[in-house]
């Protein structure tokens, strides 16, 4: 279950402050897949990173009871100058686990190849996708939070998603951030339409997409 | 008690991943990788070291120049270095806040080990190597030299759990920072012993925590060639309050942090 409260999130701009978040409310339990839809800078990638923890609420509070993957974004996560392997080792310390386990899967995965001898800061958002997605499946966490990158996949990647994370590991709770009605009508149990710091949660995919529509 | 050791086990694990991490993206795996850790304080130590002992003969005030200088240099770069590397660090390392066990004060930390263990061991080289050539003397007394050590360790970490959040909040800090390193040599204790100033003088010194922690080191050094000056108590008071005021900065910092 991962739980938030009355999340607010001001970001400093110029003299005034920018509201970002003014108060959202919202459960996600084990095995449920919500999506957040809303317009560029509506606030679902902040959404995303305070439930994450990288970056820390003004205001409210997140209670996580169950393993919250880090973000799996286009940016963060990964140190640049290094491979992909390099990082796989680190994240494998960081989190515990055996490297080789985790070296093997991401291998079979991501299918980057020599890539993986190579710093990560010379892949393609698609390769950095596929990086993150196999690293954070092999660690296996409870619940997956995903900010759009799954579209920047290719077909054959994006079914390679679908069977480990929407089939093999059905039982796996899952926060998508997209503005891609699609990907949400796909993937997602319910949806949170965010405007203008504020969300309003649907538990009718079809009413949020009308919802989102009408923006 | 099992949360505290499950947190401590975690905190470990991170400190040694991070540890790798940095070494390999600093000194890479090319020739003689992290052993360039200890070249550039033993370099700076000997060629200042040799520079000082043509300018002032070979002993001063009865001991040793060559000795005098590397011991005091080693500790006074190690303080530079490490506050210096620590500036800017949290924007630098903000993407792996991704990862939610990775806590801000790991960097600080880590960054602040690597500099303490590449002195240490440039610091025992140069030792070892000096004292062959009878250039160095044999320490008086080992465990004072390693108590203050620990003292002096214990004040650069303080100061770069303050000036890393410092760093971020202002950018003045983060100009200012090389000018104010170089002004503080005076009240570091590097270049003089307590015993030759004037009680005034050695009174304001002495209270600088720095200044208390080279006079265990040297007096460790020398033994009764000189008479030392520090106390026990006072510099670990004065470091609990600046590692106080570091903590509260930090958590500041922490909620403000703003991760690409």
């Amino acid at each position: 279950m991962i739980t938030c409260e009355n999340i607010r999130k001001t970001y400093p701009l110029g003299r005034r402050d920018k509201q970002a978040l003014r108060g959202i409310d919202f459960q996600v339990a084990r095995g449920e897949r919500v999506g957040f839809l809303g317009r560029n800078g509506a606030g679902k990638s902040t959404l995303i990173r305070l439930i994450g923890g990288v970056e820390l609420p003004t205001a409210g509070q997140i209670v996580r009871r169950m393993s919250v993957s880090w973000p799996l974004a286009f940016t963060g996560g990964f140190q640049g100058s290094l491979t992909g392997f390099d990082n796989a080792r680190f994240i494998a310390r960081i989190y515990g686990r055996e490297y080789r386990e985790i070296r093997d899967f991401v291998e079979d995965f991501a299918e980057l190849g020599h890539y993986m001898k190579m710093p990560v800061k010379t892949y393609s958002s698609g390769m950095k996708a596929r990086l993150a997605f196999g690293l954070s499946l092999a660690i296996d966490f409870d619940c997956y939070l995903i900010d759009e990158v799954i579209a920047v996949g290719d077909h054959r990647f994006q079914e390679k998603c679908k069977r480990e994370l929407f089939e093999k590991r059905a039982d796996r709770a899952l926060i998508l951030a997209s503005h891609s009605a699609g990907l949400i009508r796909e993937y997602c149990d319910r949806a949170m339409v965010l405007a203008d710091g504020y969300g309003v949660m649907h538990d009718q995919i079809d009413s949020a997409l009308e919802a989102y529509d009408r923006l | 008690m099992s949360l505290l050791a499950q947190g401590l086990r975690i905190q470990g694990r991170v400190i040694g991943a991070l540890m790798m991490r940095e070494l390999l993206t600093r000194y890479g795996r090319h020739n003689i990788g992290f052993l360039w850790i200890m070249v550039e304080p033993l370099l700076f130590a000997v060629l200042v070291g040799i520079v000082w002992e043509f300018m002032w003969g070979a002993t001063k005030h009865g001991l040793g120049v060559m000795s005098f200088v590397i011991s005091g240099y080693i500790p006074m770069v190690l303080f530079r270095h490490s506050v210096t590397r620590a500036a800017g660090l949290f924007q630098a390392n903000s993407g792996l806040m991704y990862h939610r066990q990775i806590k801000i004060l790991d960097f600080v930390f880590v960054r602040f080990l690597i500099e303490l263990v590449g002195h240490m061991i440039a610091y025992l080289f140069i030792a070892v190597v000096l004292a062959g050539l009878g250039l160095f003397p044999v320490p008086y007394d080992l465990g004072f030299m390693l108590l203050g050590g620990l003292y002096y360790a214990l004040f650069v970490l303080a100061m770069c759990c303050i000036l890393a959040p410092m760093s971020e909040m202002s950018e003045v800090v983060e100009k200012f920072l090389p000018v104010v390193t170089y002004l503080t040599i005076p009240f570091s204790g590097a270049f003089t012993l307590a015993e030759w100033l004037t009680p005034a003088a050695r009174n304001v010194t002495l209270l600088f925590p720095p200044v208390h922690a080279m006079e265990m080191m040297r007096y460790g050094l020398y033994g009764h060639a000189m008479t030392p000056y520090f106390d026990y108590a006072y510099p670990l008071a004065v470091n609990a309050a600046l590692f106080a005021i570091g903590l509260l900065l930090c958590r500041r910092v922490r909620r403000l942090l703003i991760v690409e």
